[in-house]
């Protein structure tokens, strides 16, 4: 390695060798620690006692598991779609936030999962949603999104598991090398699988990383569009539309682009990485999550739109959830996720810190709103007048919620000491073609 | 600085990746197996009752009919147990001070019945009637083996769901006129029955796996 790729690579590479990390993030650990514990005691009590424990009833079959299954699966697809088309363009600002994004990705998909396997109510036969050669001999009704759930979770994993891996392959080498404790030189040995850096390598390296990539695309739109069609192939009046899979997949990408540029602000100003995540990212990025909320507010207009083009009872269900009961929630989506997003049309606001931080929770925030607004508001008006009712979580389902937040945070914050958060070998590419042009 | 890692490490990783994915087949297999297996199902296992009851005995030697003791078995869900007084009708004159009777006596007596020990379970999510499979010539030996020659009451099959529904996918084989029902041994299943009876049962397999047939 020359010097000069030396200089690059230290600073990076120094955070997870080093040995000590501050009280900032012990204490981040320990409080997101403690929401771990709360989220293995609310899963406990859910398999002793059953999903009575929730608020969920008829006709809200679908509560707090639902909206946070499909906010994080949103996350998820944002993210590691955004890092995969960075992939396959090659384009400049991957190699300071594709590492995290995918990592992002991962970690949301591993709390989106939690949900449908609970909510099953007998969590331990999870397994008898794949298509195994049981006993009583009846395969898994493929009609039912409880199939569809296992097939995208799964998948999903997979996925985003490779693509974050397959990237971080070259770089666990480099710990590799410049660790300096024997048991640390080969925990990130074996994890990089043997890697030498000859050009046989990076030739298979480059096809395996932009193949991942290239699966996830059509993977994420089919997955993001599964999570939709559990609610279009409904009968419920507010959920029976084809225009789901957009709203999903549209306002998914605008909650994963906000959540990428939360974590590249907070990484910025926590690591001091402003070399490597510079001023035109962050900036670029903010361009992105402005015009991704953008598309989420033409899709809202797309949905009133639709709703008066609609049958009666549509009609009738998408009006009540923007004026009903539940209409706080709806305009309180709009508000975070398309209005307050709109900051991003000054400069200053983008490559500020505190607009970063607040803009990308402000979006995370308001999807999550829209996300409860279809499924408790699209539920209210059912065509049974005498079903209807209103919804509210227990705090059991809360502690869930909060507990799947504290595992992100858990996942994060490991990720963030123990790996290289921004792409080694891509920065040092990257800069070394700068210096040859 | 030393090598990290030896030439034979390379090696080493490929054995166990390919160790790993060979655990991961045979782990397949195991549970395959294992789940089939007729001591998994508790098949051919006596359980611990309160009096040595020998249907073979009973049923095999003295040929007592089934409904004799099983006396609901053609009305009901359920096949029904022998009150102690049914017992008794024989063992007030046979066998009158043997102590292996003394639960039956002590029953009849204070008029409480005999804990016996369930040997065919089934879950309570199934719902299962005795009188829907009897009368429509679903014989006793077809589900519960040769009882006329077992000392202790075991299971012969393994009650899976699977096993249920090999025959309410295609009943025929398994049914008897209805003179056969309550017949051990009886060898000629299904080729004494009318066609018309044959072609009913071929239509009504569909009905017949339906979730809420046995799920209600």
């Amino acid at each position: 390695m020359s010097s000069d790729a030396q200089a690059i690579t230290s600073p990076v590479a120094e955070v997870p060798l080093s040995r000590r990390f501050g009280a900032i993030w012990w204490a981040a650990l320990l409080a997101s620690g403690a929401l771990v514990l709360l989220l293995g005691y609310t899963l406990v009590s859910v398999s002793l006692l059953g999903v009575g424990v929730w608020g969920v009833n008829i006709p809200f079959v679908w509560g707090f598991d639902l909206i946070n299954y499909a906010w994080w699966i949103g996350i998820a697809n944002g993210a590691s779609l955004f890092a995969a088309i960075l992939v396959l363009r090659r384009h400049d600002l991957r190699t300071a936030v594709n590492r995290f994004s995918e990592g992002v990705a991962f970690f949301a998909v591993i709390c989106a999962g939690i949900f449908p396997i609970f909510h099953l109510g007998r969590p331990w036969l999870f397994y008898w949603t794949f298509p195994y050669p049981a006993t009583f001999q009846v395969w898994p009704q493929f009609r039912s999104t409880l199939t569809w759930d296992f097939w995208a979770i799964s998948t999903h994993v997979i996925v985003t598991s490779l693509l974050w891996y397959v990237g971080l392959i070259p770089d666990l080498a480099t710990l590799r090398d410049r660790a300096r404790r024997r048991t640390t030189q080969t925990v990130y040995g074996v994890l990089a699988l043997g890697w030498r850096g000859s050009v046989r390598h990076w030739a298979y390296h480059q096809r395996a990383y932009r193949l991942v990539a290239i699966l996830v695309l059509p993977l994420i739109l089919i997955m993001q569009s599964t999570v939709a069609f559990e609610f279009a192939v409904t009968l419920v009046p507010d959920w029976h539309e084809t225009r789901q899979p957009l709203h999903f997949v549209a306002t998914g990408l605008a909650q994963g682009l906000s959540i990428v540029l939360l974590v590249a602000v907070l990484l910025r100003w926590g690591l001091r990485i402003g070399r490597y995540i510079d001023e035109g990212d962050i900036d670029l990025l903010g361009k992105l999550v402005l015009a991704s909320s953008l598309v989420s507010g033409y899709l809202y207009i797309d949905e009133f739109v639709f709703a008066l083009l609609a049958d009666r009872m549509a009609q009738e269900a998408t009006l009540n959830r923007m004026t009903g009961d539940y209409a706080g929630l709806y305009w309180a989506a709009i508000v975070y996720s398309i209005v307050i997003p709109q900051l991003f049309w000054f400069r200053a606001a983008r490559q500020s810190t505190v607009a970063g931080v607040f803009v990308g929770l402000s979006i995370g925030v308001g999807i999550w709103f829209d996300r409860f607004s279809i499924v408790v508001g699209g539920l209210q008006m059912d065509y049974l007048p005498s079903i209807w009712r209103n919804y509210s979580p227990t705090l059991v389902e809360t502690g869930l919620f909060l507990g799947t937040i504290g595992l992100f945070a858990v996942l994060l914050l490991l990720f963030v000491r123990f790996l290289p958060v921004v792409s080694m070998f891509e920065t040092r590419h990257d800069e070394h073609q700068e210096k040859s042009s | 600085m030393a090598q990290l890692f030896t030439p034979a490490a390379t090696t080493l990783f490929r054995v166990v990746i390919v160790l790993m994915g060979l655990g991961v087949i045979s782990a397949g297999v195991t549970a395959y197996v294992w789940a089939r297996s007729d001591s998994t199902w508790n098949v051919g296992k006596p359980a611990p009752q309160p009096v040595p009851f020998r249907h073979d005995l009973h049923s095999g030697a003295l040929r007592i009919d089934c409904r004799y003791c099983h006396s609901t078995v053609e009305r009901a869900a359920d096949a029904g147990m022998p009150s102690a007084q049914t017992c008794m009708t024989c063992h007030s004159q046979v066998w009158v001070g043997a102590s292996v009777l003394d639960p039956v006596r002590t029953s009849f007596t204070l008029g409480q019945p005999i804990q016996w020990t369930s040997v065919h379970r089934l879950p309570d999510y199934t719902y299962f009637h005795h009188a829907a499979h009897v009368t429509k010539g679903v014989a006793c030996e077809t589900c519960h083996g040769r009882i006329d020659q077992m000392p202790k009451t075991v299971q012969t099959q393994t009650l899976s769901m699977g096993w249920c529904l090999d025959c309410h996918r295609d009943p025929v084989p398994n049914l008897r006129p209805r003179e056969a029902v309550f017949a051990m041994g009886y060898e000629a299943h299904g080729k004494d029955l009318p066609d018309d009876v044959r072609a009913f049962y071929r239509e009504a397999s569909r009905r017949l796996t339906s979730c809420n047939t046995c799920h209600r």
